[in-house]
């Protein structure tokens, strides 16, 4: 009989900080009292914050010591697990932990706790073990989809629940399967794009880390509602556990036929495929992502005809972000209106949040959609580092802005951010306090760009190297006044006439940096 | 295809549905600019200068990808779309060397036309000063990537056109850079030097050895003719100034080839190195002499008139001269054969032709090496390969599309290749002279759905069987006449003349020739008139692209003077 379940997170960085051998530590000092047989130990995806890392959480009581070697993973074990003691001195500090709690699953309506969807288990399962997610609904909306529901049903539920994809650009995504759903052609495919290179974004990452089936799930409902019974995930090359996690759970859902052929008895059959990218930002913009699974060079496609109408292979394709296939299990178990009830009218459910920079607490959150930034940095960031002011944010990535102080009551959804001339991008928050130098924020986002650009089309290739070349000499003092006007210039052509998002957005930070913070530029030009 | 009406700068326009706002506005005799964009080949949207606005559409749609829509309004030179041109050309100006005045293609470049056509006067941007590598590797044509704009033109030829795969993109962004293979010298690569990739390319970044700073568009003359260095027969359009051979390319949307070519079409020839033949030559007193056509040629007819005489001509030679060959022989009452050996007539199948390669599913290669000796046929293939077509080739021996191949057999398992074939819709058999009879037996069963394309070693098959003519060896002739224009005799031929009295006629030297009795000059491919038939069995017309030297005759005037002193 099982009493306890030891967690250790087993994400790359605790890995790298010798989480393998504390969780061996932890083993064998079981052992040692004879309790192999009444605590399970298991490791856990990423939780929250990287100071505490490695973390071990013990469950029932959800207790979170952290950062835990050998030695006092053994302590642990002795006093926690043997005497029954709180080890207090390895205990996340009160204050953290009060952050740090919501992240491993407490009730949902304590103060601080966050609107889970998405991260509902992730961080509290042991992501390698099937059974631990079935214990918690898991394939349940699968096996309810299956056998009580047409896949139109599928699709209209998904289309009125209103969810609007997590990838970036916000699009309805009932709306897009429809478009696959009607295609004459066939096979179709279901393609998960976890390739998450967005700069400071790492969510997707932890999803998958932390609760994999979700994902797969996500796509064999996917795959049902639309007639497709092939899907593939492409993930990001450098994420190498996150791939093994897949791996692992792919084939142990193929054991108890929740995917592979004729699940659960039905005529529906859906395999998953992993595929790893080779760390080019640009293969996560879906046409050069398709690109790439089909072995061809990662550079975006002409577009229109967009994915939905000929994707991978040729045929029409589903390419949908982790974090929107990680919504679709809970809004079949539980219908449209309760996920309607989540965030706003336009936007309704959650949104996950990478935040980092200068806030007090950095880490993933999960917060209803329409949360204000405000909110956002006060109660789950912890409010700004070292009582600093807030002077700007990043939304990350292709679809993100720069965020100034005077928006940062804006209700964080797609339709009232783009009403503002901002965007949600990918869900970083890159917070940055009033020791932020914008130019030189502007000078980094856009040598990523500069770094990224797949050389396709001329304005990405050649502007963002002479718009980089034109900040360079700004923050050298090098440039005067019209030198400022043709940067804006080149900025400006650049976003217009590039040929896929990567260049649309490379003159962003310029361009919104210029419209909220132009004094810093200025400021800059030498006489 | 239904119409679409539009209006192009507020000109009504009719186009065809799935045209782009590109094509339709070519067909409507407006000029938008492109560089990347190529007619032969498929859309790519990348360089940004066909930029236009389209009421009712966000932002600026690419003319060459935007598909055209009934009602659409569409301006090509608004203040928007024009300033973005500019833009690109400033950035493409800033990124590379781009001085003019030191390059080959100055006068004839899409990229300095576009920039007249919109004023660039001055470089805007700071400039890199970087300097790329030069890949002279090749024989024939040059990669300076100095110049070079990042089109892919060349990239998509290679892939599309010749389905070769040799050309990508290296590194990516701002290190992009055309490579050869896995980042090769060009002349170490796959390359096979068909110069497709060179015909499309809009600016001096390749470069043809030969013709550079030869002359522009404006100072050179083309004349289209049809090729004679195998059996295919593809357009040509050669391009020559002041009686100076500079260059051949491909004429797109000709018959049979659509603009491809291979190297022997486009490079080879015009590095000929063996020794003209110029006068006729008459052996005396052991030597061959330089003689006149009345002398040589009388000569020649007084051995015919004593008869015993055989004639021997290789197919690569005008329709005109086989069938002059043909009737002096049967004049003489001498034997007339062919060098080369024939492929033979199945008797089942369509005549096929080349595009049908390119929408069959299947593609049967027998006793053939299409990449070796009729390139084009062979590129063709790999293209369907591309597609998806099974492609099984049968051989007993090594062929170089066993690579591209689906399958490959010995002739034994020729009917592995039949039953395979059994489902699918359109076969093709490319067949040579190699080919067996048990493999022939194979496929007849496959009735309607089976084209059939001989790839004959001779160059004009086509034409010397349709003069009668057929396959033959020396026999014991006293007297032997050698028709062999360009083609280099075998050494198998060389030995097994010894003793009769020869008669050569040739362009080149060559052991037959400086052997023979009596040596009579030809022209070469570039200098005759006349007609070839192509492999398809069409006759195409062969032109006198340059004047012949001044003792040179043609071949059917000779061989009928000859006849007529008979
Ligand atoms: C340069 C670029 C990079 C992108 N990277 C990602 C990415 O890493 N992950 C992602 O889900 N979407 C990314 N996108 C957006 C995808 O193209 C696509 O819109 C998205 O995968 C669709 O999924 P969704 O509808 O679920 O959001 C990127 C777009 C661009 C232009
Ligand atoms: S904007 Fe152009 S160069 Fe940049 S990534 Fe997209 S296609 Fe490539
Ligand atoms: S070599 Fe010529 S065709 Fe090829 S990319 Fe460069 S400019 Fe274009």
């Amino acid at each position: 009989m099982i009493r306890s379940t030891v967690l250790v997170s087993g994400d790359p960085i605790s890995l790298s900080r010798g989480a393998e051998d504390t969780r061996l530590a932890i083993e064998a000092e079981l052992a040692f009292y004879g309790l192999e047989d009444e605590v399970r130990v298991g490791y856990t995806g990423r939780v929250n914050r990287t100071d505490v890392l490695p973390v071990v959480v013990v469950y029932p009581e959800g207790i979170v010591y952290g950062p835990v070697s050998p030695e006092t993973g053994a302590t642990i074990v002795s006093e926690h697990l043997y005497k029954g003691r709180k080890v207090e001195h390895l205990l996340v500090s009160a204050e953290v932990a009060s952050a740090e709690i919501d992240t491993l699953g407490v009730a949902e309506d304590t103060l601080y706790a966050q609107k889970r969807v998405v991260l509902k288990r992730a961080g509290t399962i042991d992501p390698y073990s099937i059974d631990e997610y079935i214990a918690y609904d898991g394939y349940f909306a699968l096996g309810k989809a299956l056998t009580s529901m047409t896949p139109g049903e599928v699709l209209d539920t998904v289309k009125s629940s209103g969810l609007q994809g997590r990838g970036g650009a916000g699009f309805p995504t009932g709306l897009k399967w429809t478009f696959v759903a009607q295609q004459p052609e066939s096979p179709r495919y279901i393609v998960c794009n976890a390739d998450e290179s967005e700069p400071g974004t790492f969510k997707d990452r932890l999803i998958v880390e932390g609760d994999p089936h979700a994902v797969l799930e996500g796509m064999a409902l996917a795959g049902y509602a639309v007639g497709a019974s092939e899907g593939w995930i492409y993930i990001r090359g450098e994420y190498a556990m996150a791939k093994d996690i897949l791996n692992h759970a792919i084939t142990a859902a193929e054991e108890l036929n929740l995917l592979g052929d004729n699940i659960m008895g039905t005529s529906f059959s859906f395999h998953v495929h992993v595929h790893a990218g080779a760390g080019a930002y640009v293969c996560g913009e879906e046409t050069a992502l398709l690109n790439s699974l089909e072995g061809e060079r990662g550079i975006p496609r002409i577009r229109p005809p967009y994915p939905t109408v000929y994707g991978f292979r040729g045929k029409p394709t589903v390419v949908n972000n982790v974090e929107t296939l990680a919504n679709i299990a809970p809004i079949i178990l539980n219908g449209a209106d309760w996920f309607r009830a989540i965030g706003t009218e336009r936007s309704p459910g959650t949104k996950v949040y990478t935040m980092l920079g200068d806030v007090a607490l950095s880490g993933l959150v999960e917060a209803p959609m329409g949360t204000t930034l405000r909110e956002i940095i006060g109660i789950y960031g912890g409010g700004m580092k070292g009582g600093k002011a807030f002077k700007a944010a990043q939304t990350g990535g292709s679809s993100g802005t720069i965020i100034p102080a005077e928006l940062l009551d804006v209700p964080m959804d797609f339709a009232s951010m783009r009403e503002k001339g901002v965007g949600l991008g990918s869900g970083a928050l890159l917070v940055c306090d009033e020791d932020t130098d914008i130019v030189d924020l502007a000078y980094v986002l856009v040598r990523f760009f500069k770094t990224e650009s797949c050389g396709k089309c001329t304005p990405c290739r050649v502007g963002t190297a002479q718009m980089l070349e034109a900040l360079d000499r700004l923050r050298k003092g090098m440039a005067r006044r019209a030198d400022l006007e043709r940067l804006e210039e080149i900025a400006t052509y650049v976003q217009q006439a590039s040929f896929c998002g990567l260049g649309q957005a490379a003159p962003v930070p310029i361009l919104t940096g210029l419209q909220y913070f132009r004094s810093e530029f200025e400021s800059r030009l030498r006489d | 295809m239904s119409e679409v009406r539009l209006t192009i700068n507020n000109q009504p326009v009719t186009g065809l549905s799935g045209q782009t706002i590109l094509e339709a506005a070519q067909a409507a005799g407006v000029d938008i600019p492109v560089l990347c964009s190529h007619p032969a080949l498929s859309a790519w949207g990348a360089c940004r200068m066909c930029v236009v606005e389209v009421k009712g559409m966000r932002g600026l749609q690419t003319a060459c990808t935007c598909p055209i829509a009934d009602g659409m309004e569409v301006q090509t030179e608004t203040t928007a779309a024009v300033d973005v041109r500019k833009f690109v050309l400033e950035l493409l100006f800033s990124e590379r060397n781009h001085y003019c005045m030191f390059c080959q293609m100055s006068g004839d470049c899409e990229l300095q036309d576009a920039a007249y056509r919109y004023g660039l006067d001055h470089f805007t941007y700071p400039r890199p000063y970087q300097k790329l590598s030069v890949d002279a590797s090749r024989k024939y044509f040059i990669m300076d990537h100095n110049r070079c704009i990042l089109c892919t033109r060349c990239v998509r030829a290679c892939s599309e056109i010749v389905a070769n795969h040799t050309l990508d993109v290296r590194a990516r962004g701002a290190d992009s850079m055309i490579m050869a293979d896995l980042d090769v010298p060009f002349g170490e690569s796959s390359c096979v030097e068909c110069g497709t990739c060179l015909q499309v390319c809009p600016t001096g970044a390749l470069i043809d050895a030969r013709s550079a700073y030869g002359g522009r568009e404006k100072d050179v003359v083309h004349t289209e003719t049809t090729c004679m260095q195998c059996s295919v027969g593809c357009a040509l359009d050669v391009v020559t100034r002041y009686n100076r051979l500079l260059r051949v390319d491909g004429i797109w949307g000709s018959e049979p080839n659509d603009g491809l070519l291979c190297v022997d079409g486009r490079f080879a020839p015009l590095y000929e190195e063996r020794k003209r033949v110029t006068s006729p030559l008459v052996r005396k007193d052991g030597k061959l002499v330089e003689a006149g056509w009345d002398e040589a040629l009388s000569t020649v007819a007084a051995r015919f008139k004593a008869g015993g005489v055989q004639g021997l001509t290789t197919c690569a030679t005008t329709n005109e001269a086989l069938e002059a060959f043909a009737g002096l022989f049967a004049k003489a009452k001498g034997e007339a054969g062919l060098l080369e050996p024939v492929a033979p007539v199945l008797g089942y199948g369509t005549t096929g032709k080349l595009a049908d390669i390119l929408d069959a599913d299947f593609i049967v290669v027998a006793g053939a090496q299409p990449l070796d000796y009729q390139r084009v046929v062979g590129y063709f293939i790999q293209r369907a390969a591309d597609h998806g077509a099974t492609v099984a080739v049968i051989a007993d021996t090594e062929n170089s599309l066993t690579k591209r191949a689906t399958m490959t057999v010995s002739y034994a398992d020729a009917d592995q290749v039949a039953k395979a074939a059994a489902d699918a819709k359109k076969i093709v058999l490319v067949y040579s002279v190699g080919i067996k009879s048990r493999v022939i037996a194979a496929f007849r069963h496959l009735g309607d759905r089976l084209y059939t394309l001989a790839l004959s070693p001779g160059r004009n098959e086509r034409g010397a069987t349709a003069a009668g003519l057929k396959h033959a060896e020396p026999n014991g002739a006293q007297t032997r006449f050698f028709l062999l224009g360009e083609q280099s005799e075998d050494q198998a031929l060389t030995t097994k003349v010894d003793g009769a009295f020869t008669v050569v006629q040739a362009s080149y030297l060559s052991p037959l020739v400086e052997g023979a009795d009596v040596v009579l000059p030809t022209p070469v491919w570039y200098e005759r008139t006349g007609h070839t038939t192509d492999y398809a069995g069409v006759v195409k017309p062969v032109a006198e692209v340059l004047p012949k030297p001044a003792a040179v005759r043609d071949d059917a005037e000779v061989l009928s003077a000859l006849a007529a002193m008979l």
